[in-house]
């Protein structure tokens, strides 16, 4: 369905995607992860056509992007970060008119707008102005005009920033739906939890470079074991950290703060007493212990050392 | 195609959703045409009254007073200096113009002939100065005449002022008026300010209309249209016809109603139209040229405002811009409002044709193809 190979993009002297290259196959659920700034929205205004890309190629049903604009953008549906409605019109007005310049006649564009509002969840506020609506009904007029065409690809730009959880968890089942009936969904978010709910692969971005890929399940795998032992001390000593880092089973060990150490750990929770029994040696006072899952967020902390949310 | 009329077709939707278009688009043209008209027509329920005052009492003076009396938008009541007094007391006039004694050969002399004592606070003052001026300078080159003769026939200056004068009616018949050519009759009151107020609520409506590139930029309307199957131009275009056509259904009723209310003559439907499309074009082009200029409504609002205000007052479109002075006419050629004011004059008093507004139509168009690329070039999409 999509195929991206050694994509790049300047803005100036300064490289924004630094040769990304994956591929999305039909009906998949691809999650595209990354924190503010990684490139996510430049590959996919790439992938829309929206900007060209500098180099390398993007490919949507085995057409090149930047020859077949006209007939790569009727496959896609793109839901934007931006709520790019009309307020003062209805969401039925808005719907249709979307629904227009997709190539859909009024009649067609009326009764498709019908089945969108249904799809949504907002049939009885089709007559009422986008501007009486709440956030979340807002991001689901949004969505809803990108499927107004029927698209092959729907593409979601960060589509729940900003809404109650109510609406949020509306807008992951309704896409997650979607995507069970055949549509194939690329889903952009630096919220790890929505893109580990409706992805099956996942690639994460960092700073325009694609940094890992892969099934929930290979990401997993990358994972240290899948537990992070996060201690909040009194004072942390290098002597403990060093020690810390010797003991078997440890991955890795990153400080978050000058009272915050995370461990990651090889699942042998008898690792714990270990780093207990080096607290007390060291005269480190442990003031709270947890011990979490790891995830991808945890991922991307072993990747880049960074949070995905800065 | 679809899609071009798709998108103009929304966005007229658009427009006539909100009330204050409408306001904007009627309410105020009508009111201010009405106002204005008042206040200089010929029909009008509230005309500048001045009194008379002839010191002079000669053949020369009457002349003056005839030219004077013939005008349209100030009253002139002839009374003797005491009255003319009484009158300004009482508020009955706006102020007192005295011809005073020996007037001729003060003008020959260069010294004032005459004096104006306007009331407190009258802004018309240099209004009426100027009619008196230019009254007394129509008449001055038969004084100037009437000299010369004077000592060559060895005669006095008055006795041959008097034929002179008495022969006037043959100059007017030694050009002959050979097509509909513009007599160059003035535009007097409410069809003045139909045709004045109708240009600049086009143009603040126009404004506002241009507004909604910005806007629709600013919410990512536009790069949400550029990702679907539309192109540049056709975004353009569906945005440009319907500015166009509002613009069209906006000045087709300030029309309808000003003939009906103000009885208001526009002269030659197809000139017109005309007149008024290139009139528009001209203007959607400021429109987008600012809008392309400027980062948001609010600074394209504040500076469109204020190039409209000052260009109208520049254009004649408050008041005749014969009454301001030469530099400031000469100025008047480089904005719009000046020519499709002339337009409309020789359309609405001269009952011109096409080929009577060619100059204004080809000037406005000029101005509608720099604003256009203005715009058009610094536009920005995403």
């Amino acid at each position: 369905m999509l195929t991206l190979t050694d994509v790049k993009k300047s803005f100036g002297a300064h490289e924004v995607i630094k040769g990304i290259s994956f591929q999305v196959e039909k009906g998949e659920s691809f999650g595209l992860l990354g924190p503010n700034g990684a490139g996510k929205s430049t590959l996919i205004s790439m992938i829309c056509g929206l900007i060209p890309n500098g180099a390398g190629e993007i490919r949507v049903n085995g057409k090149l992007v930047g020859k077949h604009l006209k007939e790569t953008k009727q496959i896609i549906g793109v839901v934007p970060q931006d709520i790019a409605l009309y307020p003062t019109m209805s969401a039925m007005d808005n719907l249709m008119f979307w629904g227009k310049m997709y190539g859909l006649s009024g009649k067609k564009a009326k009764a498709r707008a019908k089945e969108v509002l249904n799809i949504v969840g907002l049939t009885e506020r089709g007559k009422d102005r986008i501007e009486t609506f709440s956030g979340g009904m807002k991001r689901r007029i949004n969505i809803g005009a990108a499927l107004m065409h029927e698209p092959q690809l729907l593409i979601m730009d960060e589509p729940t920033v900003g809404i109650d959880p109510q609406s949020r968890n509306h807008i992951l089942e309704t896409v997650k739906s979607l995507n069970e009936q055949g549509l194939t969904v690329i889903y952009t978010s630096h919220y790890m939890e929505e893109v580990e709910f409706l992805c099956k692969r996942i690639a994460i971005l960092d700073e325009g470079k694609l940094i890992v890929s892969g099934t929930k399940k290979d990401l997993n795998n990358r994972l240290a074991g899948g537990i992070v032992l996060k201690l909040t001390v009194g004072t942390l000593h290098p002597s403990f950290i060093e020690q810390v880092k010797k003991l078997n089973g440890v991955e890795k060990v990153i400080v978050q703060t000058a009272e915050e150490l995370d461990v990651h750990l090889q699942s042998k929770m008898e690792i714990v007493a270990d780093v207990i029994l080096l607290a007390s040696q060291s005269g480190v006072v442990i003031h709270n212990m947890q011990l979490k899952e790891a995830n991808l967020e945890t991922l991307f902390l072993q990747l880049t050392g960074r949070s995905l949310r800065e | 195609m679809k899609k071009i009329l798709s998108i103009c077709l929304f966005e007229i939707k658009r427009t006539f959703k909100k009330k204050s278009s409408i306001v904007l688009m009627l309410g105020m043209p009508l009111l201010f045409t009405f106002l204005f008209g008042s206040i200089f027509g010929k029909n009008a329920d509230i005309t500048f009254r001045i009194a008379l005052v002839d010191e002079e009492q000669t053949a020369f003076s009457k002349d003056v007073i005839q030219k004077l009396m013939m005008d349209e938008m100030i009253s002139y009541e002839l009374v003797n200096a005491l009255e003319a007094e009484e009158l300004l007391a009482r508020n009955e006039v706006q102020g007192i113009v005295t011809l005073e004694k020996g007037i001729a050969t003060k003008l020959r002399n260069e010294k004032p002939p005459a004096t104006f004592q306007p009331s407190l606070g009258m802004s018309t003052a240099p209004l009426v100065i100027q009619q008196v001026n230019q009254a007394m300078q129509a008449v001055d080159i038969y004084v100037a005449a009437s000299q010369v003769g004077g000592f060559y026939f060895n005669e006095s200056w008055e006795s041959v002022y008097g034929r002179i004068t008495e022969n006037e009616g043959r100059i007017q018949a030694w050009t002959e008026q050979k097509t509909n050519a513009p007599t160059g009759h003035p535009m007097m009151g409410i069809s003045y300010s139909s045709a004045g107020f109708s240009i600049m609520f086009v143009m603040i409506m126009m404004l506002s209309m241009t507004g909604t590139l910005i806007e629709a930029r600013q919410a990512g309307i536009w790069s949400r249209l550029f990702t679907t199957p539309v192109t540049r131009f056709q975004v353009l275009l569906g945005y440009f016809l319907s500015f166009l056509i509002v613009g069209w259904i906006q000045f087709f009723l300030l029309i309808l109603l000003s003939s009906t209310l103000f009885d208001v003559n526009w002269g030659s439907p197809a000139a017109l139209l005309l007149l008024v499309t290139a009139l528009l074009l001209c203007v959607v082009g400021l429109g987008i040229a600012i809008a392309s200029l400027v980062k948001t409504v609010d600074q394209q609002h504040a500076i469109g405002t204020l190039v409209i205000i000052s260009t109208c007052m520049l254009g004649g479109v408050y008041w005749p811009i014969s009454m301001v002075p030469d530099v400031m006419r000469k100025i008047a050629n480089f904005v719009p409002q000046t020519w499709a004011m002339e337009g409309l004059t020789t359309l609405i008093a001269d009952s011109g044709t096409i080929g009577d507004i060619f100059m204004p139509l080809i000037v406005l168009l000029g101005f509608a193809v720099i604003f256009l690329f203005i715009g058009l070039s610094r536009m920005k999409y995403v």
